[in-house]
C-alpha cells in the first residue's frame, strides 16, 4: 500500500530519470544525481520554558554540491518527512544550476511545530541545528536561508552560533538576512525583475515590441507588483490584475482597459497585495470575477499567485491573441494545461527559470557577504539582469535547436551541468 | 441689578470672599478631624479660625461656650455687634457660639452681619455640636470597650455608672437599653420584673404619680412615683438577679443592635424606598464610621439586606459578596444613584457584577502586589426601575405588551418604539439626578450601559442583546444633557427590541418582568488627535475555549486585545483579528510566522470622534501615521515591520510617518508584567467567585481599569455539555478524550467524511487537490452550520497536502465543525494541526475545533457507520464522481431514520461525544431529559461528592474488618462518578465473608448512614432516612458474578475499593 501514496521524492526521481534518458546518461552519473550525496539526521535536545527536555528530529540533506557549496533552505515542519526533504533539496541543485550560479543543492529542517513553541524554545532550536552541523555547512561548504516557517530572524540566530563556534564572522554562512545584518539590497524587486528580465528577452526572440504588448497579471504581491513596476517601465502595458479578497474569501480581477496604474493600486493595497475592491471601484477599475484574468485578450500572462492556477479547466478559456506565460509562481501550470499550452505553440518560460530571481539574488547576498563589501541596488540588479539573461537564453537555445519544450528544455540544461561537473570532478 | 450688570470689581469682591468662607470651613473641618488635637485644642484652634472667614476678620473677636468651658479669642471684648447660634446635642442646648465685631463696621448701629456670614456661622455651629455629639458618643463606647477588655477588674454595680452616662448623654439609647434590660428579666422570669413591664412604657409615665400598683406585692419596696423611681426599680431588680458580666456584656450588644437599628429597620422593611434606604445608610456612616463595630451577625445581616436591595436576589452572588463588601461601600455606591422617588428598583447584573469583582481584588490585593493598581471607572447608576418611570410618565406601558407579539411583528416596529422613547419626555427627578451625574463626569466620553435583571436568571446570557452607546460628551451641557438622556431612551427601547425578545421567548423568560439597570460609565482612555480611545482593551477568560496548541491547557485562560475600545475585543468580528493571548502560556502565540503575525494583526480600531461626536472605526495605519506620537503606550503595542522581520521598536526608532507597522503587543506581553497581572486577576476571581470568570477591561497608558467582570457560563457557549453514559454503541459515532473545548452545537444533519485510508492512497497531486476543490463545493451546497467535515490529519495544508484535505478557510467557513482525525500510520500518530491554518478565523466565526484519536485505548470510532451508510457524494457534485470513494456524504436524517448527530462537548472532563439522537423537541421529550443528567456542571453539586468521597472514606478506615468480617468496601455510583447532588444517596457494595455478624456490621452502618444524613441535612437541607445504601455480597456473588458483585470487576464504571482500617 506504501508504493502507492504520494511520495514527491519518488516524483522527482521520475522526472530526473525522464531527462537522465533523454541525456543518455550513464549508469553511474545517474545513479549519483538520483540521491543526495550526503544526510544529517540528528537530535536537538532543548530545555523547554517549563524546564522539561525535548528532543526535535533535525535533517540537513546535500544532494549535490559538484557545482559549489550547497544552498537550500531550512524547513520547521511537523510532519517533515526525509523524501520532502530529498525532493526539495534535489529541486535546489536543478534551479541553481538552470541559472548557472556556482551553488548545489540541498535542504534542511527540523520535525516541530512552531505554533507549540515559544520564540525562546525556537531559538534554542535554531542553535541546536547549527551547533550540530557546524562542521558540516558553512559559506564554502553548505548555505542555508530560510524557508516554510523560518524567518530573518530564525537565520540570525543560526549565525550567531555558527560564529560563536567558529570564532568568527562568516556573514556568507546563511542568507536571507535583513538588510544592514548582511542582507543584500535588491532582495525585494528581485523575483519580480527577474521574471521580466526573461519576459523581455523571449520577447525580443519572438520579434516582439515589448511596447506594443499587453499582459494580464494573477497576484498582486510582492512578485506582481516588481513584475508590472519593470515590465511598465519597459512601454508594456498591463490590463487586468487578480487578487484575493480577505474579506470576501474569493478572488477579483481588477480590469482596466487603458492600463492598470501601479502606483494608484498599490495605494489601495494591503501588504499581501489585497487590493480594496471599493476604492479600486473608485478609482475606474472593473471589478471582474476571479478567473478572468486568464480570459483577457492579451499577449501575456503571468501567474504570479499560487500554484495550479492554470489548469485544465481553465486552460479552455485562454484566448488566442496569448504568445507568451511567464511563470512568476511555483508550480503554476498543471501537466493537462501543459499539453494544450505547448499544442498552441505558446512560449512558455518555466517558474524555475522564471523565477529564480530569488535564488540568484541570495546567491549575490553571500557573495557579498564573503568580501564584506555590499553593493548598492542598481548594482544588484545590473548583475541580476546579465545573469537572468544569459540563463534565459541558454534555455530558450536549447529549445529552439533541440525542438524541447521550454520546461523540458530547462531541466536538460540543468541537469546536463551537474552531470557536467561531476564528470569533470572524476566523480563518475 | 441681574450679575451681568454688576461691577467687574464686585463680582471679584464676591468671589473672593467666598474662597475666604470656603477655606475657612476647610480649616475647621479638618482640625474637627485630627484625632491627635485635644478638644480644648479643636476649639481654640475653631475660634481662631472663624474670623478669617468673615469680610472684617480683623476687627472681629469669638466666644465659644461648652457647658462649663468658655473659650475665647485673646482681645476678646463684648460689643454690641453680635450674632449668637447655640449648640444643641439632642435637643439640649450644652453651649453657643457668638461673634463679635469691635465696632461698628458698617458705620450703623444695623446688624453688620451679612447673609453670608450668618449662614457660615451657623455651619460652623452645627459641626461643633454634631462634633461633640458624636466624641460622647465615642468616648461612651469607649468606656463600655475598657469596661469589656477590663472585665475581671469590674467593679461590682459599675455598670450602673455606665448606664448613667447613657442617661446623660443619650436619653433614647438609655430608655431603649431600659426597655430591654427590663424584658430581659422578664425573660430570665425575675419576680416583679413583669409587674414594672405592666406598666407599659417608660415614658408615658414619667412624673405620673397616680400608677396603680398592687400593694399587696412586697417586691416593691416603695411605691414608684417617678421616672427615677421607675428606672432604680429595674436597676435594682437587675443587680439582684443577675451577674454584673452579663449585665454589661447585655448592654454592650444593646448599644450596638440600637446603633444599626435605624438601618436594619430601613433596609429590612420592603416597603422602604431606595431613597430612604440611603438616607439611613448616609446616617449610619455619619455616627458609625466602620470604626464603631457592630456585632458579626447584624453586619452580615445588613451586607446581605443591602446586596439584595442593591443588586440581586441571587443566593450565589450573595454568599459570596457579603464576604467581600463593606457596609460603607453601599455609602459610596449611593452617592452615584439616580432613581426615580418611591423607587424599589436595582442595579442589575452588571453593576453588580463589577461591583463584586473589585472589591475582591481590593481584598485580595493585601496579600497580592499584582492585584494591587488597577481601577474602576467613575459610574453612575440609574436604578431599574427608572424605565417603569419613565415609560408611565410617557403613557408607554402598551409597550410592554410588545413581548407577546409575533417576532416579525417585533421586528417591524422595533424602529417606530426606538423613535417613540426618543421622542419621550423624562421626568424631571430623572433628568435632576442625570444633570448632577453629568456635572460629576465633566465633558470626558461616556458609555451607557444597560445592566439588565434578566442577567442573573438562570445564567442567561444577555450579553450583547442589549444596547451599550457610546457618547462623545462634548459641547454645552444641555447638548450633552440632551445626548445623554437620547441614550437612556435608545437603550431602554433596546429592551423591546426583536433579538432580546426572541432569546428570552427561546428560554422561557418572556413573562418575566424585565426591569433595565443603567450604567452610566466613563470612557476609559485619551485624547489622540480628535480622536478619544483607550491605548488597548480587551476580554479575559478563565477558561481557554480555543486552544491552538496541544500544550496549553484550559485553565491557562486567553485574553483578546485591541487597541482601543473594547468592543472590537467583544464581538467576534468579521474583518478584523483582536491579539489573543493563553494567559498561562503567553509564549506559545497562535501567529508564529512573519506572514502569520502580519495577516492576523488588528488592522482596525474603534474610537469616539470628539469632533463630530461619534462612534467611529478607524484605521489604525492612518491614525499611527497622523497621530503615533500621541498614542500612549504605543511601544508596547506596535512592532516594525522590516522585510522579512518583525521586530519591537527600540528607543527612538519609531518613524511614524514612513515606517511599517503591525499591532503586536510584543512590548506588552513580553516586556511588562500586564499578562501576569490580568491572569493573577482572573485567577484570584475565579478562586473567590468559585466559577470561571469573564473580564473586561482598558487601558489608558497609565493605568488598568476593569470595566466588566461575570461568571463565564453567561455565555452558554461556555457551558459544558453533561456527557451521558452507557449509550448503546449503535447510537454513537465517536467519542474523544483529548483537547476538548467547550462549545454549542447545533443540531447536525450532514457529514463530510474525507476517508483517511482512501484519502493517503492518492496516487497524485492533482487528486488530493480536486478533493480539496470538491470540500468547497460541498461548502456552498450544505445547510450552513449544520454539517461537520471529518478528514484526516491537518485540514488546510498547503506544501505537504498529502498530509490534510488542502483548504483555504474560504472552503470550510460554513462548517459547525472541523474535525480532524489522527489515525495511527505503521507506527507513528500524526500531529494534527489545530486548525492553525486558519485558527483566528475558526475563532471569529465559532466554528468549532475537534480533534480524534480513534487509535487511543477507550475511544469509540464508529468507522463501521461510515462504511455502510448511503453517500450521496455524487448526487450533489456528479462532476466529481471519480472522488466517490474518498469522500463520503451522510445525509443523518434519511440515514437513521430521523435521527441527527448531537455532539456534546464537555471541556471539565476533557471529553466529547457524537451521537445519533432524534432531534431535540423544544418541549423536551423524556428522553432528553433522561439523557442530559446534570453532571458536574454546578460548583455546589461538585461540593457534594467531594463531601460524599470524603466521608465514605474516612468511614472506611474506621471499619475493623477482622471484627466485623468484612473483606472490602466499594463505592459506586453517584458518589464514585462524581455526579452526586445533595439529594443522592451513598452506594457501597459490601464484600462480606462467611464469619459475618450481620447484626452487628448492619448497625455499625446504620449509625453512620443516619449521622451522614443527618450532616447532609444540616448542609443542604435535604432530609433522608439515612445516607448510605449497601449491598451486601459475599464471595460467592462474586464468583457468579451475581448482581453487585459484578460491579466490583466490571469493565466499565467499575466499583472503587476504599481503604479499610489498618491493622497492626
Amino acid at each position: 500500500m506504501e508504493t502507492k501514496e504520494f511520495n514527491p521524492f519518488k516524483m522527482a526521481q521520475t522526472q530526473f530519470d525522464g531527462v537522465a534518458k533523454k541525456l543518455n546518461l550513464d549508469e553511474g552519473s545517474s545513479d549519483l544525481l538520483r540521491n543526495a550525496l550526503r544526510e544529517f539526521h540528528f537530535s536537538i535536545p532543548v530545555r523547554m520554558d517549563d524546564g522539561t527536555h525535548k528532543v526535535f528530529r533535525g535533517f540537513r540533506v546535500q544532494h549535490n554540491d559538484a557545482r559549489g557549496p550547497s544552498k537550500g533552505g531550512i524547513r520547521f515542519h511537523p510532519q517533515e518527512t526525509e523524501d520532502t526533504v530529498r525532493a526539495l533539496a534535489m529541486w535546489m541543485t536543478w534551479k541553481c544550476a538552470v541559472v548557472d550560479i556556482p551553488l548545489g543543492g540541498g535542504k534542511g529542517g527540523v520535525i516541530c511545530d512552531p505554533h507549540n513553541l515559544s520564540m525562546a524554545e525556537q531559538e534554542q532550536i535554531c542553535r541546536g541545528w547549527a551547533r550540530q552541523m557546524a562542521k558540516n555547512v558553512g559559506p564554502l561548504n553548505d548555505v542555508p536561508a530560510p524557508d516554510v516557517m523560518t524567518s530573518a530572524q530564525h537565520m540570525l540566530w543560526m549565525l550567531d552560533e555558527f560564529e560563536v563556534i567558529q570564532g568568527a564572522k562568516y556573514p556568507g554562512f546563511i542568507t536571507g538576512k535583513p538588510v544592514g545584518m548582511g542582507g543584500s539590497l535588491g532582495r525585494t524587486e528581485a523575483t519580480g525583475y527577474g521574471l521580466i528580465y526573461t519576459v523581455r528577452e523571449a520577447l525580443k526572440e519572438m520579434n516582439i515590441d515589448i511596447k506594443q504588448t499587453t499582459a494580464s497579471v494573477q497576484g498582486f504581491g510582492n512578485v506582481a507588483q516588481f513584475a508590472i513596476e519593470l515590465y511598465n517601465e519597459y512601454g508594456g502595458k498591463v490590463v487586468a490584475v487578480s487578487c484575493w479578497d480577505q474579506n470576501d474569501q474569493t478572488s477579483y480581477t481588477f480590469k482596466k482597459n487603458e492600463g492598470i496604474k501601479l502606483a494608484e493600486l498599490r495605494s489601495v493595497t494591503d501588504k499581501f497585495g489585497g487590493i480594496n475592491k471599493t476604492k479600486a471601484e473608485e478609482l475606474g477599475y472593473e471589478i471582474l470575477d476571479a478567473n478572468m484574468w486568464i480570459e483577457q485578450e492579451v499577449d501575456i500572462l503571468l501567474p504570479c499567485a499560487i500554484e495550479n492556477q492554470v489548469n485544465g479547466e481553465t486552460i479552455k478559456n485562454i484566448k488566442d491573441s496569448v504568445k507568451l506565460i511567464g511563470e512568476g509562481a511555483n508550480g503554476p501550470t498543471t501537466p493537462e494545461a501543459d499539453a494544450v499550452i505547448k499544442e498552441k505553440g505558446i512560449f512558455l518560460i518555466p517558474d524555475f527559470l522564471a523565477n529564480a530571481g530569488g535564488v540568484t539574488c541570495s546567491y549575490f547576498e553571500q557573495v557579498q557577504c564573503n568580501m564584506n563589501y555590499y553593493w548598492e541596488k542598481k548594482e544588484v540588479l545590473e548583475k541580476l539582469d546579465t545573469k537572468m539573461t544569459h540563463a534565459f537564453k541558454a534555455v530558450s537555445d536549447l529549445s529552439r535547436k533541440r525542438k524541447e519544450y521550454m520546461r523540458d528544455a530547462a531541466y536538460i540544461i540543468a541537469i546536463s551541468r551537474v552531470a557536467k561537473a561531476c564528470r569533470d570532478r572524476g566523480w563518475v | 441689578m441681574t450679575p451681568s450688570d454688576k461691577p467687574f470689581e464686585s463680582i471679584i469682591n464676591e468671589l473672593q470672599d467666598k474662597t475666604k468662607e470656603l477655606s475657612c470651613l476647610y480649616s475647621i473641618e479638618e482640625c474637627l478631624n485630627r484625632e491627635d488635637f485635644s478638644d480644648d485644642n479643636a476649639f481654640n484652634f475653631i475660634i481662631n479660625t472663624l474670623p478669617s472667614g468673615l469680610r472684617y476678620s480683623n476687627f472681629c473677636e469669638v466666644k465659644l461656650i461648652i457647658e462649663t468651658k468658655v473659650y475665647t479669642t485673646p482681645n476678646f471684648i463684648e460689643t454690641p455687634w453680635h450674632y449668637t447660634v447655640k449648640l444643641h446635642e439632642d435637643d439640649k442646648t450644652i453651649g453657643k457660639l457668638s461673634v463679635y465685631y469691635k465696632k461698628g463696621v458698617t458705620g450703623s448701629d444695623a446688624n453688620p452681619f451679612l447673609d453670608e456670614e450668618i449662614k457660615l456661622i451657623k455651619t460652623v455651629g452645627d459641626r461643633i455640636s454634631h462634633f461633640i455629639h458624636h466624641r460622647n458618643l465615642q468616648s461612651v463606647f469607649e468606656e463600655l470597650q475598657s469596661v469589656k477588655r477590663g472585665n475581671e477588674l469590674y467593679h461590682r454595680g459599675e455598670w450602673k455608672i455606665v448606664l448613667d452616662m447613657f442617661r446623660k448623654t443619650d436619653p433614647n439609647l438609655f430608655a431603649s437599653i431600659l426597655r430591654k434590660l427590663l424584658h430581659h428579666l422578664c425573660w430570665k422570669e425575675v419576680e416583679g420584673a413583669d409587674k414594672l413591664l405592666a406598666l407599659q412604657t417608660i415614658e408615658l409615665k414619667v412624673g405620673d404619680s397616680k400608677i396603680p400598683i398592687d400593694e399587696n406585692k412586697p417586691m416593691i419596696r416603695r411605691k414608684i412615683n417617678t421616672y427615677d423611681e421607675y428606672i432604680n426599680a429595674i436597676l435594682n431588680l437587675a443587680d439582684e438577679n443577675i451577674k454584673d458580666e452579663q449585665i454589661l456584656a447585655k448592654i454592650q450588644k444593646w448599644v450596638k443592635e440600637e446603633k444599626a437599628s435605624g438601618l436594619v429597620k430601613a433596609v429590612e422593611s420592603l416597603d422602604t424606598s431606595l431613597s430612604d434606604i440611603s438616607d439611613a445608610i448616609r446616617k449610619y456612616y455619619h455616627l458609625a464610621p466602620e470604626k464603631f463595630k457592630l456585632s458579626a451577625a447584624t453586619v452580615k445581616g445588613l451586607r446581605v439586606t443591602l446586596l439584595r436591595r442593591f443588586f440581586t436576589e441571587q443566593l450565589e452572588y450573595i454568599s459570596i459578596a457579603k464576604d467581600y463588601v463593606k457596609l460603607t461601600d453601599f455609602y459610596h455606591l449611593i452617592d452615584n444613584m439616580i432613581f426615580p422617588p418611591g423607587s424599589h428598583g436595582k442595579l442589575g447584573g452588571k453593576s453588580a457584577g463589577l461591583f463584586l469583582a473589585s472589591h475582591i481584588l481590593r481584598k485580595s490585593s493585601e496579600d497580592c502586589e499584582l492585584l494591587k493598581d488597577f481601577k474602576t471607572p467613575k459610574t453612575w447608576y440609574v436604578a431599574s426601575d427608572a424605565l417603569m418611570h419613565f415609560m408611565h410618565f410617557n403613557d408607554l406601558e402598551e409597550t410592554i405588551e410588545q413581548k407577546y407579539k409575533d417576532i416579525d411583528e417585533v421586528r417591524l416596529e422595533y424602529p417606530h418604539i426606538i423613535q417613540l422613547f426618543k421622542n419621550s419626555q423624562f421626568p424631571p427627578d430623572l433628568v435632576k439626578g442625570l444633570s448632577v451625574a453629568l456635572d460629576d463626569f465633566g465633558d470626558t466620553p461616556l458609555i451607557v450601559r444597560s445592566s439588565s435583571l434578566m442577567e442573573d436568571q438562570m445564567g442567561a446570557a444577555f450579553s450583547g442583546k442589549y444596547k451599550s452607546l457610546f457618547l462623545a460628551n462634548q459641547g454645552p451641557k444641555e447638548t450633552r444633557l440632551h445626548a445623554l438622556t437620547d441614550a437612556i431612551a435608545e437603550v431602554y427601547a433596546s429592551t423591546f427590541g426583536p433579538d432580546p425578545i426572541e432569546y428570552r421567548a427561546e428560554r422561557g423568560l418572556i413573562d418575566f418582568h424585565e426591569e433595565m439597570g443603567i450604567m452610566i460609565q466613563e470612557v476609559v482612555g485619551s485624547k489622540i488627535g480628535p480622536y478619544f480611545c483607550p491605548a488597548f482593551a480587551g476580554v479575559a477568560f478563565s477558561n481557554n475555549e480555543f486552544r491552538w496548541s496541544s500544550r496549553i491547557k484550559r485553565e491557562d485562560g486567553l485574553v483578546r486585545i485591541v487597541p482601543g475600545l473594547g468592543t472590537r475585543a467583544v464581538d467576534r468580528l468579521s474583518d478584523d483579528y483582536p491579539i489573543l493571548v493563553a494567559l498561562g502560556q503567553p509564549n506559545l502565540r497562535v501567529n508564529v510566522s512573519v506572514n502569520e503575525q502580519y495577516r492576523y494583526s488588528p488592522r482596525k480600531i474603534d474610537v469616539i470622534n470628539l469632533e463630530t461626536n461619534d462612534f467611529e472605526t478607524i484605521e489604525m495605519d492612518d491614525l499611527l501615521k497622523k497621530y503615533g506620537e500621541e498614542y500612549p503606550m504605543v511601544e508596547k503595542m506596535i512592532s516594525i515591520m522590516e522585510g522579512n522581520i518583525i521586530r519591537q521598536p527600540m528607543g527612538y526608532d519609531i518613524d511614524f510617518e514612513s515606517g511599517e507597522f503591525i499591532v503586536t503587543f510584543d512590548g506588552l506581553i513580553n516586556k511588562s508584567n500586564f499578562i501576569q497581572k490580568i491572569y493573577s486577576i482572573i485567577n484570584t476571581l475565579q478562586e473567590k467567585m468559585k466559577t470561571p470568570v469573564d473580564l473586561e477591561f482598558a487601558h489608558d497608558g497609565t493605568d488598568l481599569y476593569l470595566l466588566q467582570s461575570r461568571p463565564q457560563s453567561y455565555f452558554d457557549v461556555n457551558l459544558s455539555d453533561p456527557i451521558p453514559k452507557d449509550i448503546p454503541e449503535d447510537q454513537m459515532l465517536f467519542t474523544a478524550n483529548r483537547y476538548i473545548s467547550n462549545g454549542r452545537m447545533s443540531d447536525i444533519t450532514n457529514i463530510v467524511y474525507v476517508e483517511p485510508q482512501a484519502y493517503a492512497e492518492i496516487p497524485e497531486k492533482e487528486t488530493m487537490l480536486r478533493v480539496g476543490r470538491a470540500v468547497g463545493r460541498l461548502n456552498k451546497i450544505l445547510p450552513k452550520r449544520q454539517f461537520i467535515l471529518m478528514g484526516p490529519g491537518r485540514w488546510g495544508s498547503r506544501g505537504d497536502i498529502k498530509l490534510g484535505v488542502s483548504v483555504t478557510y474560504s472552503d470550510i467557513n460554513n462548517t459547525a465543525m472541523l474535525v480532524e482525525i489522527a489515525k495511527k500510520k505503521g507506527n507513528y500518530i500524526p500531529d494534527l494541526s489545530f486548525g492553525t491554518h486558519f485558527f483566528q478565523d475558526l475563532v471569529e466565526a465559532s466554528i468549532q475545533y475537534l480533534p480524534l484519536y480513534p487509535d487511543d485505548e477507550g475511544i469509540f470510532f464508529n468507522e463501521r457507520f461510515f462504511d455502510v451508510t448511503e453517500n450521496i457524494f455524487t448526487e450533489l457534485l456528479p462532476e466529481y464522481k471519480d472522488l466517490e470513494n474518498i469522500i463520503k456524504v451522510i445525509d443523518v436524517p434519511s440515514a437513521t431514520n430521523g435521527n441527527i448527530l448531537k455532539i456534546l462537548l464537555n471541556a471539565d472532563l476533557d471529553e466529547a461525544v457524537g451521537l445519533l439522537l432524534p432531534p431535540t423537541d423544544s418541549s423536551g421529550n423524556g428522553r432528553e431529559i433522561s439523557i442530559y443528567q446534570n453532571i458536574n456542571s454546578d460548583a455546589n453539586d461538585y461540593d457534594q461528592w467531594k463531601w460524599r468521597v470524603g466521608m465514605v472514606e474516612k468511614m472506611a478506615s474506621e471499619l475493623d474488618g477482622r471484627k466485623y468480617g468484612v473483606k472490602g468496601v466499594y463505592v459506586f455510583g453517584s458518589t464514585k462518578n462524581a455526579s452526586a447532588t445533595a439529594k443522592s444517596d451513598i452506594d457501597l457494595i459490601v464484600h462480606v465473608d462467611k464469619s459475618v455478624k450481620m447484626g452487628l456490621l448492619e448497625n455499625w452502618f446504620q449509625g453512620w448512614s443516619l449521622c451522614l444524613s443527618e450532616m447532609n441535612y444540616l448542609r443542604t437541607g435535604y432530609k433522608t432516612d439515612g445516607l448510605l445504601d449497601i449491598y451486601y455480597v459475599t464471595d460467592e456473588d462474586i464468583e457468579n458474578n451475581d448482581s453487585y458483585a459484578a460491579k466490583i470487576t466490571a469493565v466499565t464504571d467499575p466499583a472503587k475499593k476504599l481503604e479499610l482500617k489498618k491493622l497492626l
